[in-house]
């Protein structure tokens, strides 16, 4: 699809443009399907683009979920896996609200524990990740109190 | 200060304050025995995984305050054969009791027993994650033989030997001993050297850890000396393990060079890492460290049953 940027020239898009909804952008090439997996429900209408250009973070994923606009609050379990990430939200074409992955305090369910024998892994309790450094993110479960390095870990 | 209704899950939960306060506690209970503070109150033990010398001194501990006892130590014998979840295991029980100590083998166990559970639960070793009554019972035997632990003067030296790196309790006892302006020496064999986090732990807290070469410097230059064990299986040469047990085991004669005042403890049971021959000699406290968990357990029931 073409649009016209504000220097009047053509610009191609490198994945579809949604009329409303959310764009979340800048995310590491590897982790898009986790992007996708994380925050598309299974009726949503998804575009996802992966090795995408990008002067920021070389290779990057795009993925737009049509329809629907997601929270902050939602959106916050992405900074486990691409902290770098920026989010827009999207009403008739334009860009009304733009903003960075916030990071949350607590990672409620959204990763395993890599610790085998953590409680979390036999019983069927919710996960708890603590953030105890912002960068590089590291977490410390709540239950075995071992401290990983998010990205060791894998999402639920 | 109140513990009515807490949770003793972790060392890392308790500041220096709640520590004292629960040694403090232990001491007094030690000079004047309260054989009725917790008639009426029944304690459920849940060993999901057997601990005879944990469970016994919980249980003398709750029989010597005049309360009751119930639980279990054989999991054969339960419904988590069948497949019941630990969390309706709880719901079940936290109807019986008034407190609940529980043992298990997986790490978090006793966290995600509290939050299920209306009444207190102690921890009584989950995994290899935390035994919060030994490092209490560690932390009052070392205050009782040195009060200037507690009440400060010439930090003290404790050394800590054997396996640093899955040994639960040294880990423990050195996050616990940061409250305190310590110094810590340790010896281990390589390998099974105390990890990362707890040295960055203590480096945090300003307490100086040195490792140093050999068993007879760290007799030479502790106060306190706490071995531990050596577990065959972190080897994969048992021809090595030969070599290094031998390197780790004390005995008298290694004791002639000591400071008087040097005292050995342990979390016990020992195998071959403390001759036989120490425990005639001054510098043996293991026994009598033991002998504490009773007063300390009987604190922590005191305090988290409100009555203390």
């Amino acid at each position: 699809m073409k649009e016209r940027d504000g220097s009047g020239a053509h610009k191609v898009r490198q994945v579809e443009a949604i009329a409303s909804g959310t764009v979340i952008d800048h995310i590491p090439a590897a982790m898009t399907l986790k992007v996708v997996n994380l925050l598309a429900e299974v009726e949503d209408q998804v575009f996802v683009g992966i090795n995408l250009r990008s002067s920021r973070v070389g290779r990057k994923g795009v993925v737009k979920i049509a329809g629907r606009e997601l929270p902050e609050r939602t959106v916050s379990s992405l900074a486990l896996i691409a902290p770098q990430a920026t989010i827009s939200i999207i009403r008739d074409y334009e860009v009304i609200a733009k903003y960075q992955v916030p990071m949350p305090d607590v990672f409620a369910d959204i990763a395993r524990c890599d610790n085998p024998n953590c409680v979390t892994n036999h019983e069927r309790w919710p996960t708890r990740m603590e953030v105890v450094l912002r960068d590089p993110l590291t977490v410390r479960c709540t239950y075995c109190e071992r401290t990983f390095a998010a990205n060791e870990l894998s999402l639920i | 200060m109140t513990f009515a209704g807490r949770h003793v899950l972790s060392i890392s939960d308790f500041a220096r304050a709640d520590i004292l306060h629960v040694l403090a506690s232990a001491g007094r209970l030690e000079r004047e025995p309260r054989p009725d503070l917790l008639a009426g109150r029944l304690m459920a033990t849940l060993f999901f995984e057997p601990s005879t010398r944990t469970r016994l001194s919980f249980e003398a501990a709750m029989h010597k305050l005049g309360g009751r006892v119930i639980g279990f130590s054989d999991v054969g014998s339960t419904s988590t054969k069948k497949g019941e979840s630990l969390a309706d295991t709880l719901r079940m029980v936290e109807q019986y009791a008034d407190v609940i100590v529980i043992r298990h083998p997986r790490d978090g166990a006793a966290r995600l027993a509290s939050e299920v559970s209306r009444v207190p639960i102690i921890n009584g070793g989950d995994g290899a994650n935390q035994h919060p009554t030994q490092t209490f019972l560690d932390l009052y035997t070392i205050a009782k033989l040195f009060p200037r632990l507690v009440d400060g003067g010439e930090p003290l030296t404790i050394a800590f030997a054997g396996d640093l790196r899955y040994g639960r309790t040294v880990h423990s006892l050195l996050v616990a001993l940061c409250h305190f302006g310590v110094r810590v020496l340790t010896v281990a064999p390589r390998g099974l050297e105390m990890p990362d986090t707890y040295l960055n732990h203590a480096f945090t807290a300003g307490i100086d850890v040195e490792p140093v070469p050999s068993l007879q410097e760290a007799v030479r230059r502790s106060d306190v000396l706490y071995m531990t064990r050596l577990q065959e299986e972190r080897f994969p040469d048992p021809l090595e393990f030969g070599h290094i047990k031998a390197s780790y085991r004390i005995n008298a004669a290694m004791l002639a060079g000591a400071p008087a005042h040097l005292r050995i403890l342990h979390p016990l049971p020992r195998v071959n890492e403390i001759a036989i021959d120490v425990d005639r000699t001054e510098h043996a406290h293991y026994f009598a460290q033991a002998g504490n968990g009773i007063v300390v357990r009987q604190a922590l029931l005191g305090l988290v049953l409100g009555k203390m």
